[in-house]
């Protein structure tokens, strides 16, 4: 009866490590180039502000302000993934599964807030999974040209 | 009825990724470098997609020949992630073969460790000795390859092993083992309660599901890294080659 309480705790635990690990790599994915400050300066999106104050100052944003900008961006960034140069208007495998960790790693922003620990890390990730989306979008955008102008161009020039 | 056709559905989605794998693997020629990974596929999709059906639609789901039919192949597959495993480990370690010869050493003694134990498990049920060794066997089997996989991911983390695409398939193997285990392990808490055995029938499909959308994942997105011919007196180096 222990043994398997154990092996239940463990496997369970090493069944969401896997998954999380999987979703680590797939953020890895190196893009041509840095398709997402086109994205995030047309879009005002704030979440480098975010991250660059994490990085300086070793704390995020007073924490309101810190769950509401990246739950904003989020919400901007996969209606864009989903409607912006997307010939299918759904959201790809890898992309739904960042979505859910993106959830599950608020959540644990949330909980690590109760519980007054740090919030750093949790942020973080929420930042990297935002620039990987806004690279996606940027990449999608930047095949498509009007005329002379890619669709990035186009939208700084608005 | 839903359960029973989502179960199906599962069961398709399974199969036809299995096949969709192996023509992956063959038709951009990947299969050289991945054979250990292309052999497993191959049994998965032979003996789970293929010849259990068979001998399920032939006798019959309480028939004797269909129970010792799933319980050998059950071995099977667990020897060959075993076999599998292996191989990624020896992927891990193709620079370093002080560390290989090591490696290997720990793997003969695992195999003739999960051996010896579900040869003493025997020794507490005398009746039923052929069914009980092979169940025993590939209960131990996969639970070995779960510590191993764990294993195998922590040490390509310590040696900053540059491989995400092999960081990926171990991960989806650890998905399927790591899933399959907790499922196992619920099941044997709760004394196979009806709900608990749903969730099971559920848990497995999909873990195995899980693991091949990730193999896929890691087989179609990650980057290849391919040799380039070097100058005359240099080592030849590897560069990565984004996957179309």
């Amino acid at each position: 009866m222990i043994m398997a309480a154990l092996i239940l705790i463990l496997s369970t635990g090493l069944f969401f490590f896997y998954l999380q690990a999987v979703c680590q790599k797939i953020l890895r994915r190196q893009f041509t180039q840095e398709f997402f400050q086109s994205i995030v300066n047309a879009n005002r999106l704030e979440f480098p502000s975010v991250r660059k104050a994490i990085e300086d100052f070793g704390s995020p944003v007073e924490y309101p302000r810190l769950t509401l900008t990246l739950k904003c961006d989020f919400l901007a960034l996969t209606y864009l993934l989903k409607n912006a140069a997307n010939v299918n208007q759904r959201y790809s495998y890898e992309e739904r599964l960042l979505i859910v960790y993106f959830k599950l790693v608020f959540a644990s922003l949330i909980t690590r807030h109760w519980l007054k620990l740090r919030e750093t890390p949790a942020a973080l990730k929420l930042t990297a999974i935002l620039e990987y989306f806004a690279n996606v979008v940027g990449e999608r955008v930047n095949t498509v040209r009007f005329g002379n102008l890619t669709a990035s161009d186009y939208l700084l020039n608005l | 009825m839903n359960d029973q056709i989502l179960i199906h559905g599962l069961q398709y989605g399974i199969s036809i990724l299995e096949a969709s794998l192996c023509v992956l693997l063959a038709s951009r020629g990947r299969w050289r470098r991945h054979k250990g990974l292309c052999l497993y596929v191959i049994l998965l999709f032979g003996l789970d997609g293929v010849a259990r059906a068979a001998v399920l639609h032939y006798f019959g789901f309480n028939s004797n020949q269909y129970r010792n039919f799933y319980w050998w192949t059950d071995v099977v597959l667990a020897l060959g992630a075993f076999l599998l495993i292996c191989a990624f480990f020896r992927r891990a370690c193709a620079r370093e073969e002080r560390l290989w010869r090591l490696v290997r050493l720990m793997l003969v003694f695992v195999i003739a460790l999960v051996v010896a134990i579900s040869a003493f498990a025997l020794t507490r049920h005398y009746t039923q000795l052929y069914i009980r060794f092979i169940v025993e066997f590939s209960q131990n089997l996969y639970f070995s390859c779960l510590v191993l996989n764990t294993m195998l991911f922590v040490m390509i983390q310590q040696l900053a092993i540059d491989d995400d695409e092999l960081g990926l398939l171990v991960c989806g193997m650890g998905v399927q083992f790591a899933g399959e285990a907790a499922g196992l392990a619920l099941y044997h808490l709760t004394l196979a309660e009806p709900f608990v055995q749903t969730i099971f029938s559920f848990l497995n499909p999909a873990c195995t599901l899980g693991m091949l959308l990730i193999w896929t994942y890691a087989i179609v997105k990650t980057p290849q890294a391919v040799p380039v011919r070097a100058p005359v007196g240099k080592q030849p180096a590897l560069v990565e080659a984004v996957a179309d």
